[in-house]
């Protein structure tokens, strides 16, 4: 066994354990600290695919951005034991039911994806993800969906002002 | 290799933070008292929960960073293909840069910047 | 490209004179000039007078059918603020920012009208969304907006997660974002498992934007709560967007991958569903405003024969339907926005004290209705002769001519609460303005009614 599969296995692990804790986390407080390692540990997974970019968005704009906002509305809600709503039994059975088939699905295609069979990721190779080729393509061939998005950040940031700012 | 070097430095990194509280906690004497955990020297004990209420303006805040955030990303590989790419690749993120400019100072002039 | 570029260059403008401009009325003129400005540029598009020449590497193709639209949607939008504009500026301090968002969503509305790839539908689905969860939420004061707001956006979001899911399965399994599946190496070696699973994603998320059944829940809730006068923005320019989209996609790849899949089944039980729930449920609403919420997801069961037979016919017909649609449902929100009381009793003896008001919403209700001299009635025509042309599932169309029938009930019971209903049928001040606009609205119902082909000329020439 190599390193990288090592190292694989290992960041496979520690992602779905922790993905695993964010759920059973009483305190949603903790939860959020145990979904910063779910982010780590896939940015670890994009370090070995070799897409250096997509690890360092993650931890910049998930690890770190996006948690603040979700610290922030826990903080904003004032979460705490007393005022955690109980949930329905039959409500979660069929979240577990939908969910669970929904899994089944994702499984049996993969399963029988004929094509896929063999193929795994291709783990420390191919250059697809380096930052130079990736700004090439989004400064060339991804152009127009690059400057859309710039209206996308716009209405998000008046959307913001309005729903956010105090009359 | 780039990435051995990498897994050395990451395994340094956690021997030498975990090694610290692992040496402390062997060798130092602990004490049970209660008040050791209560925040030193901050005058009136905590009575309540510390995690308090925030306000919700903080939150226009930190909604802005993020889409600014998120424009800085896109200034990454810019800056590292900018030269190959040329002329373009300037017109390109003027471009982006104006339009989300025109955000920041429309933010600005509505006041949603000033502190409540 | 006009209609894209300028649109997001108008938000900006909106945006601006929002800081500048304290009267609510210039801005609505203001929005309305624009308005004009885009549908002439997009109607110059159409022939051929390009402003800025934009590489767009494939990822979108101006076709006649998706610029045709881009006019239909900005012209719904014009009359929406012509006749609605005053109720626009009541709902909340930041009118300017309103009318930016609603250019914003004209953005992408003209975006997932000529896509060509999967990147750009969803760039467009999500500039034609964020707006709509903060128009949703724009009554700040109001619980209940802010209710429909957030379920809206946390059911809109996790849809938008699926769509994405979908597209990384199909860019896994064929390596390209085109919707285009000619020159593909993934046909020759037969179709991919993978790229199933990402079109029945993408069919999920596609049913939960125009609110077919059983992804329909959030429709109820978000079309009540809303301010009255973005619920109708919501409910027909966009609602008629997101069909397009739909149609497109599964016009490029419907075909290919039926041998594997019978997608044909699939979208008739989407369709029967959606029609059963939508038409059963408006039945025993006694606020006017569900009662139109339900009667959308009716009527999305009909939108859903364009995907379902996916002809010729079928894409005159969803044109022809969203323009249709779109025109009466924005003259049914327009009258009930004006009145006091937004129940069917609220509605009593209104032929008394408005007749203006009564006819032109009677003539919209009949075209909802499909009733024939009305634009409605071709619309639904068009459809079920695109279901006749395919030569499957030919029960539907009885199916769907007795849910019509169920349409019929409630909408009349509208019309019976003007007509025949004694009452004070108590509105706000009615501008003559005001009339004048629903009248002109009326007539060009019933001119469509009477002539279909002048908007489905536009489609060849």
């Amino acid at each position: 066994m190599s390193i990288t599969v090592v190292l694989f296995w290992f960041l496979t692990a520690l992602a779905l354990l922790s993905a695993i804790m964010v759920l059973l986390s009483k305190n949603p407080v903790h939860s959020v600290l145990w979904l910063i390692v779910v982010f780590f540990a896939i940015s670890g997974h994009y370090i070995l695919l070799n897409a250096q970019f997509l690890a360092i968005v993650n931890l910049i704009v998930y690890a770190g951005a996006i948690m603040v906002l979700f610290l922030f509305v826990i903080m904003l809600m004032n979460l705490n034991a007393e005022t955690e709503p109980q949930k329905n039994t039959w409500l979660k059975l069929a979240g577990a039911i939908s969910g669970g088939s929904l899994l089944l699905i994702l499984v049996s295609v993969i399963r029988s994806a004929t094509d896929m069979t063999g193929r795994t990721a291709q783990v420390g190779e191919g250059n697809i993800g380096l930052i130079s080729n990736l700004g090439k393509a989004l400064f060339s061939e991804y152009v127009v969906p690059f400057e859309i998005s710039s209206v996308l950040f716009l209405s998000a940031m008046v959307g913001a002002v309005v729903i956010g700012k105090k009359d | 290799m780039g990435s051995v070097s990498l897994i050395i430095l990451t395994i340094a990194a956690i021997v030498f933070s975990a090694g610290g509280i692992l040496v402390s906690k062997i060798f130092v004497k602990g004490s049970k008292n209660p008040r050791k955990g209560q925040p030193y020297e901050c005058g009136i004990p905590t009575e309540t929960s510390p995690w308090k209420q925030f306000h919700v303006g903080y939150y226009l805040f930190a909604l802005l960073f993020l889409i600014f955030d998120v424009e800085i990303i896109f200034l990454y590989p810019w800056a590292v293909v900018v030269k190959k790419v040329g002329m373009m690749a300037l017109v390109e993120i003027s471009i982006f840069l104006f339009i989300l400019f025109m955000g920041f100072l429309y933010a600005h002039k509505e006041g949603a910047l000033k502190w409540m | 490209m006009n209609a894209i570029i300028l649109s997001a260059i108008l938000g900006v403008i909106m945006m601006f004179s929002g800081i500048w401009v304290n009267n609510k009325a210039t801005l609505r003129w203001i929005a309305l000039a624009g308005l004009l400005v885009l549908l002439i540029s997009n109607i110059a598009e159409m022939y051929g007078y390009r402003i800025w020449n934009v590489n767009v590497h494939n990822m979108l193709y101006f076709d006649r059918f998706g610029l045709l639209f881009n006019s239909v949607a900005i012209g719904s939008t014009f009359i929406f603020v012509a006749l609605s504009g005053s109720d626009i500026n009541r709902v909340g301090k930041y009118a300017a920012e309103y009318y930016t968002l609603i250019f914003f969503v004209l953005t992408g509305i003209t975006i997932i009208s000529v896509y060509t790839s999967l990147l750009m539908l969803f760039l467009g689905i999500e500039i034609m969304s964020i707006p709509l969860y903060i128009l949703t939420g724009s009554d700040k004061r109001n619980l209940k907006s802010n209710e429909a707001s957030l379920k809206y956006f946390l059911m809109g979001a996790f849809s938008t997660g699926l769509m994405l899911m979908g597209i990384t399965l199909i860019y896994g399994a064929t390596g390209s974002f085109s919707i285009e599946v000619l020159n593909n190496p993934a046909i020759a070696q037969g179709v991919s498992f993978l790229e199933i699973t990402g079109m029945l994603f993408l069919l999920v998320s596609m049913a939960f934007k125009v609110s077919a059944a059983p992804f329909h829940f959030w429709t109820p809730d978000v079309y009540d709560g809303a301010p009255g006068v973005f619920t109708s923005f919501m409910a027909t320019v966009v609602k008629a967007a997101a069909f397009i989209a739909f149609v497109k996609l599964f016009d490029a790849r419907m075909s290919y991958s039926s041998a594997v899949v019978d997608w044909k089944m699939l979208l008739c039980i989407l369709i029967i569903a959606t029609l059963l729930i939508g038409n059963i449920t408006a039945v025993f609403q006694q606020s006017v405003k569900r009662m139109l919420a339900y009667s959308s997801i009716a009527q999305a069961g009909f939108m859903l024969f364009a995907v379902f037979s996916m002809n010729e016919m079928a894409k005159e017909g969803i044109i022809f339907y969203a323009v249709s649609y779109s025109l009466a449902t924005i003259g049914v929100f327009a009258v009930l926005l004006k009145m006091k009381d937004f129940t069917f009793e609220g509605y009593n003896g209104l032929a008394k004290s408005q007749p203006v008001l009564a006819f032109a919403n009677t003539v919209f209700l009949l075209s909802l209705a499909g009733i024939p001299l009305t634009a409605g009635f071709f619309a639904k025509y068009f459809m079920l002769a695109s279901v006749i042309q395919t030569g499957h599932y030919l029960w539907m169309v009885i199916v769907a001519v007795l849910f019509a029938a169920v349409s019929v009930y409630y909408y009349f019971r509208v019309i019976q609460a003007m007509y025949f209903k004694t009452g004070e049928g108590e509105t706000e001040n009615i501008h003559p303005g005001f009339k004048t606009g629903l009248i002109i609205l009326t007539v060009i119902i019933i001119l469509l009614g009477v002539a279909p082909n002048l908007i489905i000329n536009f489609l060849y020439f």
